[in-house]
């Protein structure tokens, strides 16, 4: 198996206007949290706040693209959300191999997005399996 | 670990990873006595038991298991 345990990752990824507006196209969530500048500040916030499951997606380009193999497919991953994300935010993420098991042809990863702050913006867990 | 105590905890593993509710294993039980019990959830089940007993397992020895009681009969040498 090619994955070693804590094997490490790194990518930055930019929650941009057109991601934004893809996402929204592709989930229908006009909540106005997310649109709503008057709304958002209205509940304490500086902005709009972009949709936490915009980092989802960045997860599956994590598995898809990043990874040194494409035979790969999720198994199942978490997030738990800690701070928002703003619009244009640069992002950091960071993952690595937190767990091989080479029974069953699947790997886990431990992930977090890092804010410019440096404030988690969100972190959890995604098990892949590797396909033959 | 006694035989008891594995079923123990395979009875909670299973009931997590499953999620309908209580799950009270036998030794003989196999998939298909199990509702919910699939391949997919199959693999979430063994990273669970790998992860919670602390021990690995080899592809051989999961493909040999025809029930329960052959799973706990493999945790037992390992543990």
């Amino acid at each position: 198996m090619d994955f070693q345990l804590n094997n490490s990752y790194t990518h930055q990824f930019t929650i941009t206007k057109e991601v934004y507006f893809h996402f929204q196209m592709c989930s229908n969530d006009r909540n106005p949290l997310h649109n709503d500048e008057e709304f958002a500040r209205s509940k304490g916030f500086p902005q709009i706040v972009m949709y936490g499951n915009i980092l989802n997606t960045f997860l599956s380009y994590f598995i898809g693209e990043c990874l040194h193999t494409k035979d790969v497919i999720i198994h199942s991953q978490e997030i738990a959300f800690k701070n928002p994300v703003f619009m244009n935010e640069k992002l950091d993420f960071e993952a690595f191999v937190s767990g091989v098991y080479e029974s069953v042809n699947t790997i886990e990863f431990k992930y977090k997005f890092i804010k410019p702050n440096g404030k988690i913006a969100a972190k959890g867990l995604i098990q892949i399996g590797l396909l033959k | 670990m006694t035989r008891a105590e594995i079923i123990i905890k395979l009875n909670e593993i299973f009931a997590d990873i499953i999620d309908e509710g209580p799950v009270y294993l036998s030794e003989t039980n196999t998939s298909n006595d199990i509702e919910g019990w699939d391949s997919l959830t199959n693999i979430q089940l063994i990273v669970d038991i790998e992860k919670n007993l602390n021990i690995k397992f080899t592809s051989d020895e999961i493909f040999s298991w025809k029930n329960v009681g052959e799973m706990i009969d493999c945790i037992l040498i390992k543990k």
